[in-house]
C-alpha cells in the first residue's frame, strides 16, 4: 500500500507540475493562437475575396486586373481600388471621411461589404441583407482587405493635384494625348467595366454609352463642350446626371460613378488627357 | 463538552489546538481521527471498534461503497479497474466541461468564435479543452473495455443480469454524450459529422412522416442551424448527464447489491460467493482500496494531462458551412464501424440494424443463462464475441478515409498536400521555408529541408495517382508504374507546385496537375489548379507537431 501511495502521489505532483509549466508559457501561447485565428481568417478572406470580389476590385485589389469568375477572360473593373492609401491608410482614412463614417476602420470595411453601397454595382453581401455571406465571412474578409495596409503602401507621400477648372487650362498644361495609351487606361482605371469598350461595340453594363460621347456631350450642359462636360464629369460624376444609361435614366445624384478620380488621377493627370485622347478619336 | 476555553485553560494553547482539529478531521471524515487516519497510511492494525468502518456507516460519500471486497478481486485482473475509471472519467468530462461551459454559447453566429478565444484568450483554454476532448475519446475506450471485461468474465450471468442491462445504457449514453458534444465548435468536422448522423436518422426503417418528425426535432427546423445547435447543446450538458447521472447510480446500486463477482474459477459452478466473503480473504476499503483508487485516477490524470498538452490536439476546423461539402467526412473512430457498414448494406437496413443489435446487447444475459461463468466452459459463447470484435475491428477500418470512395486522382492528390481542412506537409512548412517559385514534384531545394519533404510527400502522392505509357518515367525519384487497360490513375501527368506572394505575410499555394488525353493529345484528360493559402501566423507548423495531426 505504501507503494502505492508513494506513486499516486508522485503522478499528482508530477501532474501538478505539468500544469504549472503548462501555465508558465500560456502568455506567448495565447498571443501565438490570437496571431493564427487573424492569419487563418485572413487565408479564408483571400479564398473568398478571389472568388467573390477580384472580378470587380481586380486580382490584387489594385481594380486594374480584372477577370470573369466563370469564363476566366480579362474584363474592365467595375470597383474600386482596395489595395489603396487612401481607403487602408490611418485611423480614420480619406474614404471614411469623405463617406461621413463616424466609427472604426475595420466596421467601416465590414459595414460596406455587408450593405453594399446603393446606387453602384456593389451588392449586399451579408445574409442579413439577403446577401450569401455569413457574418463570419464578412469578418474574413474585412481582415483580408484590412492585410493591405503595409508600412510601403501608406508611408508614400499623399498626390494631390489642383484640377484647373477649365478643360482648355487643362489641357493647356499637358501634351498632346495618346489615344492608343487611353484605351489601355480605360480598361485599367475600371471605366471599361461600367460603360463597355466603345471603339469596339462592346455595351456598356451599368453607365451611359461613350461611343458618340463627342457629339451627345456638347448637348448635355448648356454652355459646355463636349471636351468640357467629359472632363467636369469623370472629376465632378455627380454634378450631371446623364439621361441615357443602359436600363433607362442613370440614378443620382449621388452618381453610381465613383468620385475619387481626382485622387486616383492626381500622380498622373495624363492620363486623364489620353483617356479623352482615345474618347474623342484624336 | 468542554468549550474551547476550557480546553485551553486545562491543556494550553498548543494542545486545545490538536484536540480541536482532530475532531474537526472525526466530524469530516465521518468517524476517523488524525491517529486513525496515519494509522491507516502506516498500515497498522485498526483499534476496536474499528473506525475505518464509520466512514461507510455514518458519512455520505462512502456509504455506498462495500467497507471491504474480496482479496481476489482487488488485484489488476479481473476488473482491471475499468468500472472505477468509467466513473473518474465522467467526473474529469464534468470538470472541464463546466470549464469550458463558461466561455460558450451555443449559437451558430458565436460558437465557432468561442472555439478561438477559448483557445487565444483563456489561459489554459486549450490545455481544458484538449483535456475534454480527448478524456471524451478515452471515456468511450474505458466503458466499452469495461463492458467487454464483463462479458469475458462472465460476470453478467445471473443474479447480476440487470447490471448489465444498465451498463448497456451507460456504454450507449457515453457515445451519445461524446458525439453530442461533436457539434458544439460549430466547425466544418462538427456540421458535416453531424449531417452524416441526422441522415442517417432520416433512412431509418419506419414510416416516412416518422422519420421526417424525427429529423426535425433532431435539427431543430427545417435544416441544421441555430434550433439544431440549442439542442444538441442542451442533450450534451443537460440531459445527457442527467440520465448517466441516474443509471450510474442504479448500475453501482447493483454492483454493490450483488457483490463483485470473483474470478470465475474461484468458485463453484453456479454459485455465486460475492456476498460471502470469509474474515480471512477481506480487504478493507479503507485503506487498501481507497489508496489504490487514487493512485489509480491520479497516474490517468497524469496521462491524459500530458497527452493534452505534448501529444495529443483537439481539432479545430474551419467554420461550419452548408454549403461546402468537404471531400471526406469521417464520423469520429468510435462509431467508424458504423461508416463501415454503409459499404456493406443499404443504409436503411444498417440504421434499423444498429437499434436491433443494441436490444440484442441489453436483453442477452436474460437468453444465454449457461450457468458456468468459466472460460473452458464458454467456448461458443467466448468464440462469438471475439468474432464479433473482430468484426468490429474490420468494420472500424472499413470505415477509415483509407477505404472512402476515392473522387478523381488529381483531386485525391491536391486535397492531400492543400487539405480543406486540418494540416499537410505543405501547410507544414514554415513561413520562413515557404519560397516564392515554381517547382516540380520530387525537387530537392538546397538548403530548404522543410519544401523538399513537402516536394518529396507531393512526389509520392502523385506516383500512387500517375501511370506511364513510357515505362520508365519517373516522377522524383520515383519510377511510375505502367498503364494498364482501364486505369483510373493519370497517365503521364505534369504536376507543379506554385508558391506566390498575395499580401504582407500571405502565400498562395497553387497545385497544377494536368494530364493529357493518351488517345486524343489535343484535350485534358485532368487539369486542376487548387489553390490553397498560407499566412503566415497561422501556426500550422506548431499542430503538426501532435501525433493525432502528422504532417
Amino acid at each position: 500500500m505504501q507503494v502505492k501511495v508513494a506513486i499516486g502521489t508522485i503522478a499528482l505532483m508530477m501532474t501538478m507540475v505539468i500544469f504549472g509549466y503548462s501555465a508558465l508559457r500560456e502568455p506567448a501561447r495565447l498571443e501565438s493562437f490570437t496571431n493564427a485565428e487573424l492569419g487563418r481568417s485572413i487565408e479564408t478572406g483571400a479564398s473568398l475575396f478571389a472568388g467573390n470580389c477580384s472580378n470587380c476590385h481586380g486580382i490584387n485589389g489594385k481594380a486594374e486586373e480584372c477577370y470573369d469568375l466563370a469564363s476566366g477572360e480579362q474584363i474592365g473593373c467595375q470597383g474600386l481600388p482596395l489595395n489603396y492609401q487612401q481607403l487602408l491608410c490611418g485611423d480614420n482614412t480619406e474614404r471614411m471621411v469623405a463617406m461621413n463614417w463616424q466609427g472604426s476602420k475595420e466596421a467601416f470595411i465590414q459595414s460596406t461589404i455587408s450593405s453594399g453601397r446603393p446606387g453602384t454595382v456593389m451588392p449586399t453581401w451579408s445574409e442579413e441583407f439577403g446577401g450569401p455571406m455569413r457574418p463570419d465571412q464578412i469578418r474574413n474578409l474585412a481582415n483580408f482587405v484590412l492585410n493591405w495596409e503595409t508600412d510601403e503602401l501608406c508611408s508614400g507621400p499623399v498626390i494631390t493635384f489642383e484640377w484647373p477648372e477649365t478643360v482648355e487650362d487643362f489641357v493647356a498644361q499637358f501634351p498632346d494625348g495618346d489615344a492608343a495609351n487611353g484605351k489601355a487606361l480605360f480598361v485599367t482605371y475600371g471605366c471599361s467595366g461600367c460603360h463597355g469598350v466603345p471603339d469596339e461595340g462592346v455595351a456598356p453594363a451599368v453607365g451611359p454609352d461613350l461611343s458618340v460621347i463627342a457629339e451627345t456631350g456638347a448637348t448635355r450642359v448648356e454652355g459646355q463642350t463636349a471636351e468640357q462636360y467629359v472632363y467636369h464629369s469623370v472629376l465632378y460624376p455627380s454634378d450631371f446626371i446623364a439621361p441615357d444609361c443602359p436600363t433607362g435614366p442613370c440614378s443620382g445624384p449621388p452618381s453610381a460613378m465613383p468620385a475619387n478620380f481626382p485622387l486616383r488621377m492626381a500622380p498622373n493627370p495624363q492620363d486623364l488627357r489620353d483617356i479623352m485622347a482615345y474618347l474623342f478619336g484624336s | 463538552m468542554a468549550t474551547f476555553i476550557d480546553q485551553v485553560k486545562e491543556m494550553g494553547v498548543k494542545q486545545a489546538v490538536i484536540a480541536k482539529s482532530d475532531e474537526a478531521v472525526e466530524r469530516l471524515t465521518a468517524g476517523m481521527n488524525i491517529g486513525d487516519i496515519r494509522a491507516a497510511l502506516r498500515g497498522d492494525e485498526p483499534r476496536r471498534p474499528n473506525p475505518r468502518l464509520r466512514p461507510h456507516a455514518d458519512g455520505f460519500w462512502l456509504h455506498i461503497r462495500p467497507s471491504f471486497y474480496h482479496n481476489e478481486i482487488t488485484r489488476v485482473y479481473p476488473t482491471f479497474h475499468l468500472g472505477w475509471l468509467s466513473t473518474f472519467m465522467f467526473v474529469w468530462e464534468t470538470i472541464t466541461g463546466i470549464f469550458l461551459m463558461i466561455f460558450y454559447t451555443p449559437s451558430p453566429l458565436i460558437a465557432y468564435s468561442n472555439m478561438w478565444n477559448i483557445l487565444s484568450n483563456v489561459p489554459l483554454g486549450q490545455l481544458m479543452r484538449n483535456m475534454h476532448r480527448l478524456g471524451a475519446e478515452v471515456m468511450v475506450l474505458v466503458v466499452a473495455l469495461h463492458m467487454l471485461r464483463t462479458f469475458v468474465t462472465g460476470s453478467y450471468k445471473k443474479p447480476r443480469q440487470f447490471t448489465w442491462v444498465t451498463g448497456m445504457l451507460l456504454l450507449v449514453l457515453t457515445l451519445l454524450l461524446s458525439f453530442s458534444g461533436y457539434l458544439l465548435p460549430w466547425d466544418q468536422l462538427s456540421y458535416w459529422a453531424l449531417t452524416v448522423f441526422l441522415s442517417g436518422a432520416e433512412s431509418a426503417p419506419a414510416p416516412p412522416i416518422v422519420n421526417q418528425n424525427i429529423l426535425l426535432i433532431l435539427q431543430g427546423g427545417p435544416s441544421l442551424g441555430a434550433g439544431g445547435l440549442l439542442r444538441w447543446y442542451l442533450l450534451h450538458v443537460l440531459l445527457m448527464p442527467l440520465l448517466l447521472g441516474i443509471f450510474f447510480f442504479v448500475h453501482y446500486y447493483k454492483v454493490v447489491l450483488h457483490g463483485f463477482s470473483l474470478p470465475p474459477g474461484r468458485e463453484e459452478i453456479g454459485e455465486d460467493t460475492a456476498k460471502r466473503v470469509p474474515k480471512n480473504e477481506r480487504t478493507y476499503f479503507i485503506p487498501d482500496i481507497l489508496t489504490s483508487e487514487v493512485m489509480w485516477v491520479s497516474l490517468l490524470s497524469l496521462l491524459l494531462v500530458a497527452g493534452s498538452l505534448w501529444f495529443w490536439d483537439a481539432p479545430l476546423e474551419h467554420h461550419a458551412d452548408p454549403v461546402v461539402t468537404p471531400l471526406h467526412v469521417v464520423a469520429p473512430w468510435y462509431l467508424s464501424w458504423s461508416q463501415g457498414w454503409l459499404k456493406l448494406a443499404p443504409k436503411t437496413i444498417v440504421i434499423g440494424f444498429i437499434p436491433a443489435l443494441m436490444v440484442a446487447f441489453i436483453v442477452m444475459p436474460y437468453f444465454e443463462v449457461g450457468k458456468s461463468r468459466r472460460y473452458a466452459d464458454r467456448r461458443v459463447g467466448l468464440s462469438v464475441a471475439m468474432l464479433f470484435i473482430a468484426f468490429m475491428m474490420v468494420s472500424n477500418w472499413m470505415g477509415t478515409p483509407r477505404f472512402r470512395v476515392q473522387s478523381s486522382p488529381d483531386m485525391e492528390v491536391a486535397t492531400k498536400l492543400l487539405p480543406q481542412e486540418g494540416v499537410s506537409p505543405i501547410l507544414g512548412i514554415p513561413p520562413d521555408y515557404l519560397w516564392e517559385g515554381e517547382y516540380l514534384p520530387g525537387q530537392v531545394i538546397d538548403g530548404n529541408p522543410h519544401l523538399t519533404y513537402g516536394l518529396e510527400v507531393f512526389a509520392e502522392e502523385m506516383a500512387k495517382h500517375s501511370c506511364t505509357n513510357y515505362p520508365g518515367t519517373t516522377i522524383g525519384s520515383i519510377t511510375l508504374d505502367n498503364c494498364e487497360e482501364g486505369d483510373h490513375r493519370m497517365p503521364d501527368p505534369y504536376a507543379t507546385l506554385t508558391i506566390t506572394p498575395v499580401q504582407q505575410n500571405l502565400m498562395r499555394i497553387t497545385i497544377g496537375i494536368e494530364a493529357l488525353d493518351p488517345e486524343n493529345t489535343d484535350e485534358y484528360l485532368y487539369s486542376l489548379d487548387w489553390v490553397g493559402y498560407r499566412h503566415a501566423d497561422s501556426n500550422y507548423e506548431e499542430e503538426c507537431t501532435f501525433i493525432n495531426k502528422s504532417c
